[in-house]
Protein backbone atom coordinates (compact mmCIF):
# COMPACT_ATOMS: atom_id res chain seq x y z
CA UNK A 1 0.00 0.00 0.00
CA UNK A 2 2.59 2.21 1.16
CA UNK A 3 4.39 1.69 -2.64
CA UNK A 4 0.54 2.24 -4.18
CA UNK A 5 0.95 5.97 -2.29
CA UNK A 6 4.21 6.25 -3.29
CA UNK A 7 3.57 5.74 -6.73
CA UNK A 8 0.56 7.63 -6.69
CA UNK A 9 2.65 10.52 -4.93
CA UNK A 10 5.15 10.16 -8.46
CA UNK A 11 2.69 10.45 -10.74
CA UNK A 12 1.38 13.77 -9.12
CA UNK A 13 4.60 15.05 -9.11
CA UNK A 14 5.26 14.51 -12.87
CA UNK A 15 1.62 15.81 -13.86
CA UNK A 16 2.47 18.79 -12.35
CA UNK A 17 5.64 18.94 -13.99
CA UNK A 18 4.18 18.77 -17.19
CA UNK A 19 1.09 21.09 -15.99
CA UNK A 20 3.40 23.46 -15.04
CA UNK A 21 5.50 23.16 -18.16
CA UNK A 22 8.72 22.13 -17.19
CA UNK A 23 8.28 18.93 -19.12
CA UNK A 24 7.17 18.16 -22.44
CA UNK A 25 6.53 14.87 -24.22
CA UNK A 26 10.03 14.28 -24.78
CA UNK A 27 10.14 13.79 -21.16
CA UNK A 28 7.86 10.85 -21.82
CA UNK A 29 9.66 8.98 -24.80
CA UNK A 30 12.22 9.07 -22.94
CA UNK A 31 10.40 6.93 -20.19
CA UNK A 32 8.86 5.07 -23.31
CA UNK A 33 12.44 3.68 -23.50
CA UNK A 34 12.77 1.86 -20.34
CA UNK A 35 12.56 -1.58 -20.49
CA UNK A 36 13.82 -4.86 -18.76
CA UNK A 37 17.31 -4.61 -19.65
CA UNK A 38 17.29 -0.66 -18.95
CA UNK A 39 14.88 -0.06 -16.12
CA UNK A 40 16.40 3.24 -14.51
CA UNK A 41 16.98 4.50 -18.13
CA UNK A 42 14.93 7.48 -17.77
CA UNK A 43 16.74 8.68 -14.59
CA UNK A 44 20.17 7.33 -15.95
CA UNK A 45 19.08 10.34 -19.25
CA UNK A 46 18.32 12.98 -16.67
CA UNK A 47 21.38 12.64 -14.62
CA UNK A 48 23.14 12.62 -17.51
CA UNK A 49 21.58 16.09 -18.55
CA UNK A 50 22.28 17.65 -14.59
CA UNK A 51 25.96 16.60 -15.50
CA UNK A 52 26.13 17.91 -19.10
CA UNK A 53 24.31 21.09 -18.21
CA UNK A 54 26.37 21.98 -15.05
CA UNK A 55 29.39 22.12 -17.22
CA UNK A 56 27.25 24.02 -19.84
CA UNK A 57 26.28 26.74 -17.69
CA UNK A 58 29.75 26.84 -16.30
CA UNK A 59 31.05 27.37 -19.48
CA UNK A 60 28.75 30.11 -20.67
CA UNK A 61 29.75 31.59 -17.32
CA UNK A 62 33.01 31.69 -18.13
CA UNK A 63 32.55 32.97 -21.60
CA UNK A 64 30.40 35.95 -20.52
CA UNK A 65 32.97 36.77 -18.33
CA UNK A 66 36.16 36.04 -20.08
CA UNK A 67 34.57 37.12 -23.35
CA UNK A 68 32.61 40.39 -23.11
CA UNK A 69 29.91 40.65 -26.02
CA UNK A 70 31.31 38.44 -27.86
CA UNK A 71 27.68 37.18 -28.40
CA UNK A 72 28.59 34.41 -31.22
CA UNK A 73 30.79 32.80 -28.59
CA UNK A 74 27.58 33.14 -25.68
CA UNK A 75 24.82 32.01 -28.56
CA UNK A 76 27.30 29.17 -29.53
CA UNK A 77 27.31 27.36 -25.91
CA UNK A 78 24.25 28.09 -25.29
CA UNK A 79 23.16 26.39 -28.26
CA UNK A 80 24.60 23.61 -26.96
CA UNK A 81 23.04 23.87 -23.52
CA UNK A 82 19.47 23.75 -25.59
CA UNK A 83 20.13 20.84 -27.59
CA UNK A 84 20.73 19.11 -24.06
CA UNK A 85 17.35 20.64 -22.71
CA UNK A 86 15.45 19.14 -26.35
CA UNK A 87 16.70 15.26 -25.01
CA UNK A 88 15.16 15.15 -21.94
CA UNK A 89 12.09 17.76 -22.04
CA UNK A 90 12.94 20.66 -20.04
CA UNK A 91 10.78 22.99 -21.71
CA UNK A 92 10.57 26.02 -19.45
CA UNK A 93 14.96 26.12 -19.30
CA UNK A 94 14.70 25.74 -23.39
CA UNK A 95 12.89 28.83 -23.11
CA UNK A 96 14.95 30.51 -21.35
CA UNK A 97 17.64 29.58 -23.47
CA UNK A 98 16.10 30.98 -26.56
CA UNK A 99 15.38 34.25 -24.91
CA UNK A 100 19.31 33.97 -24.39
CA UNK A 101 20.07 33.31 -27.92
CA UNK A 102 17.41 35.92 -28.88
CA UNK A 103 19.39 38.55 -26.52
CA UNK A 104 22.72 37.01 -28.15
CA UNK A 105 21.18 37.75 -32.07
CA UNK A 106 20.16 41.36 -30.59
CA UNK A 107 23.31 42.23 -29.21
CA UNK A 108 21.69 42.93 -25.65
CA UNK A 109 24.05 42.10 -23.37
CA UNK A 110 21.98 42.73 -20.60
CA UNK A 111 18.92 40.91 -21.62
CA UNK A 112 21.58 37.97 -21.58
CA UNK A 113 22.82 38.29 -18.44
CA UNK A 114 18.99 38.84 -17.62
CA UNK A 115 18.02 35.65 -19.43
CA UNK A 116 20.67 33.54 -17.74
CA UNK A 117 19.75 34.12 -14.36
CA UNK A 118 17.38 32.63 -15.61
CA UNK A 119 18.16 29.92 -17.08
CA UNK A 120 20.15 28.82 -14.39
CA UNK A 121 17.07 29.46 -11.80
CA UNK A 122 15.47 27.22 -13.82
CA UNK A 123 18.08 24.91 -14.00
CA UNK A 124 18.06 24.42 -10.56
CA UNK A 125 14.47 24.26 -9.96
CA UNK A 126 14.25 21.32 -12.47
CA UNK A 127 16.67 19.72 -11.33
CA UNK A 128 15.39 19.43 -7.22
CA UNK A 129 11.94 18.72 -9.01
CA UNK A 130 13.63 15.26 -11.21
CA UNK A 131 15.20 14.58 -8.06
CA UNK A 132 12.52 14.35 -6.09
CA UNK A 133 10.36 12.59 -8.64
CA UNK A 134 13.18 9.88 -8.73
CA UNK A 135 13.51 9.38 -4.97
CA UNK A 136 9.62 8.49 -4.90
CA UNK A 137 10.18 6.08 -8.03
CA UNK A 138 13.08 4.67 -6.02
CA UNK A 139 10.96 4.48 -2.90
CA UNK A 140 8.55 2.43 -4.59
CA UNK A 141 10.18 -0.40 -6.40
CA UNK A 142 10.79 -1.56 -9.92
CA UNK A 143 9.19 0.72 -12.44
CA UNK A 144 6.35 -0.29 -14.70
CA UNK A 145 5.28 0.92 -18.04
CA UNK A 146 5.40 4.14 -18.45
CA UNK A 147 2.52 6.28 -18.31
CA UNK A 148 1.39 9.69 -19.50
CA UNK A 149 0.00 12.58 -17.13
CA UNK A 150 -3.63 12.57 -17.31
CA UNK A 151 -3.81 8.96 -18.29
CA UNK A 152 -3.15 7.94 -14.34
CA UNK B 1 14.83 -7.01 -44.90
CA UNK B 2 15.91 -8.14 -40.73
CA UNK B 3 15.98 -5.13 -39.23
CA UNK B 4 18.88 -6.17 -37.31
CA UNK B 5 21.20 -6.44 -40.05
CA UNK B 6 20.75 -2.61 -41.57
CA UNK B 7 24.14 -1.27 -40.71
CA UNK B 8 23.79 2.17 -39.37
CA UNK B 9 26.34 4.63 -38.72
CA UNK B 10 25.35 7.46 -35.94
CA UNK B 11 27.80 10.45 -36.03
CA UNK B 12 27.37 12.59 -32.44
CA UNK B 13 29.47 14.42 -29.86
CA UNK B 14 27.34 14.54 -27.14
CA UNK B 15 27.11 12.00 -24.85
CA UNK B 16 23.15 12.14 -24.02
CA UNK B 17 22.44 12.46 -27.44
CA UNK B 18 24.16 9.51 -28.54
CA UNK B 19 22.84 7.46 -25.34
CA UNK B 20 18.90 8.46 -26.19
CA UNK B 21 19.76 7.79 -29.80
CA UNK B 22 21.46 4.26 -29.15
CA UNK B 23 18.30 3.50 -27.36
CA UNK B 24 15.39 4.56 -29.57
CA UNK B 25 17.84 2.63 -32.55
CA UNK B 26 17.96 -0.44 -30.32
CA UNK B 27 13.95 -0.41 -29.70
CA UNK B 28 13.53 -0.05 -33.32
CA UNK B 29 15.91 -3.46 -33.88
CA UNK B 30 18.71 -1.41 -34.87
CA UNK B 31 22.70 -1.33 -33.45
CA UNK B 32 24.53 1.16 -34.52
CA UNK B 33 28.19 1.85 -35.14
CA UNK B 34 28.85 5.34 -33.55
CA UNK B 35 31.79 8.04 -34.51
CA UNK B 36 32.10 11.34 -31.99
CA UNK B 37 32.74 13.59 -35.06
CA UNK B 38 32.89 14.34 -38.40
CA UNK B 39 36.61 13.14 -39.29
CA UNK B 40 35.67 9.54 -37.22
CA UNK B 41 32.06 9.01 -39.78
CA UNK B 42 34.38 9.54 -42.29
CA UNK B 43 36.77 7.17 -41.69
CA UNK B 44 34.85 4.44 -40.61
CA UNK B 45 32.90 5.00 -43.99
CA UNK B 46 36.21 4.73 -45.91
CA UNK B 47 36.64 1.86 -43.86
CA UNK B 48 33.85 0.01 -45.33
CA UNK B 49 33.88 0.87 -48.55
CA UNK B 50 37.29 -1.03 -48.53
CA UNK B 51 35.37 -3.95 -47.29
CA UNK B 52 32.58 -4.72 -45.22
CA UNK B 53 30.02 -3.28 -47.20
CA UNK B 54 28.54 0.10 -47.02
CA UNK B 55 26.39 1.22 -44.60
CA UNK B 56 22.49 1.33 -45.25
CA UNK B 57 22.10 4.94 -43.14
CA UNK B 58 23.80 7.48 -41.70
CA UNK B 59 22.77 10.08 -38.81
CA UNK B 60 24.52 13.03 -38.70
CA UNK B 61 25.03 15.48 -36.34
CA UNK B 62 25.94 19.30 -37.28
CA UNK B 63 28.07 20.86 -35.02
CA UNK B 64 30.69 19.00 -33.77
CA UNK B 65 34.72 19.08 -32.78
CA UNK B 66 37.39 18.49 -35.25
CA UNK B 67 34.95 17.84 -38.48
CA UNK B 68 30.98 19.10 -38.62
CA UNK B 69 28.24 17.65 -40.01
CA UNK B 70 28.36 19.28 -43.29
CA UNK B 71 31.80 18.51 -44.15
CA UNK B 72 31.61 15.22 -43.77
CA UNK B 73 28.91 14.56 -45.52
CA UNK B 74 30.81 16.62 -48.01
CA UNK B 75 33.63 14.24 -47.82
CA UNK B 76 31.55 11.14 -47.93
CA UNK B 77 29.70 12.21 -50.93
CA UNK B 78 33.05 12.84 -52.59
CA UNK B 79 33.89 9.40 -52.37
CA UNK B 80 31.21 8.34 -54.44
CA UNK B 81 29.24 6.98 -51.29
CA UNK B 82 25.28 6.94 -51.68
CA UNK B 83 24.28 5.93 -48.04
CA UNK B 84 21.43 7.76 -47.35
CA UNK B 85 22.70 10.48 -44.85
CA UNK B 86 19.95 12.07 -42.62
CA UNK B 87 21.20 15.25 -40.34
CA UNK B 88 20.11 15.07 -36.94
CA UNK B 89 20.31 18.32 -35.24
CA UNK B 90 19.11 20.92 -32.81
CA UNK B 91 19.63 23.58 -35.32
CA UNK B 92 16.25 23.60 -37.56
CA UNK B 93 16.01 27.18 -39.68
CA UNK B 94 15.58 26.48 -43.32
CA UNK B 95 19.19 27.82 -43.75
CA UNK B 96 20.31 24.91 -41.21
CA UNK B 97 18.55 22.48 -43.72
CA UNK B 98 19.55 24.16 -46.75
CA UNK B 99 23.22 23.73 -45.94
CA UNK B 100 23.07 20.28 -45.14
CA UNK B 101 21.11 19.04 -48.78
CA UNK B 102 23.94 21.62 -50.22
CA UNK B 103 26.38 18.89 -48.55
CA UNK B 104 24.47 16.06 -49.90
CA UNK B 105 22.03 14.98 -47.14
CA UNK B 106 19.16 13.62 -48.15
CA UNK B 107 16.95 14.34 -45.29
CA UNK B 108 17.01 16.67 -41.94
CA UNK B 109 15.05 15.79 -38.71
CA UNK B 110 15.61 18.32 -35.60
CA UNK B 111 16.51 16.56 -32.29
CA UNK B 112 15.87 14.61 -30.74
CA UNK B 113 15.72 11.26 -32.18
CA UNK B 114 12.09 9.45 -31.28
CA UNK B 115 10.96 6.15 -32.04
CA UNK B 116 8.37 7.78 -34.56
CA UNK B 117 11.47 9.40 -36.55
CA UNK B 118 13.49 6.62 -36.69
CA UNK B 119 10.59 4.26 -38.16
CA UNK B 120 9.73 7.22 -40.57
CA UNK B 121 13.69 7.81 -41.57
CA UNK B 122 13.59 3.75 -41.90
CA UNK B 123 10.46 3.53 -43.98
CA UNK B 124 11.38 6.93 -46.14
CA UNK B 125 14.62 4.71 -47.26
CA UNK B 126 13.26 1.07 -47.69
CA UNK B 127 14.81 -0.16 -44.78
CA UNK B 128 11.91 -0.66 -42.27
Amino acid sequence: MEYANLRRQAASLKRSLFDQGYLDEQFCQVEDLQDEASPNFAEEVVSLFFKDSARLVTNIEQAMEKYPKDFNRWDAHMQQLRGSCFSIGASKMNNECTSFRNSCGEENAEGCRRTFQKVKREHAILRQKLESYFQLLRQAGPARAATRPGSM
Amino acid sequence: MDRRRIRVLLVEDEEIHRVLARAVLRAAGVEADEAENGAEAVRRVRERVGGGGAYDLILTDKQMPVMDGHEATRQIRAMGVTTPIVAVSSDSLPSDVQAFTAAGADDFTPKPLTKEKVGHILSKFGLA
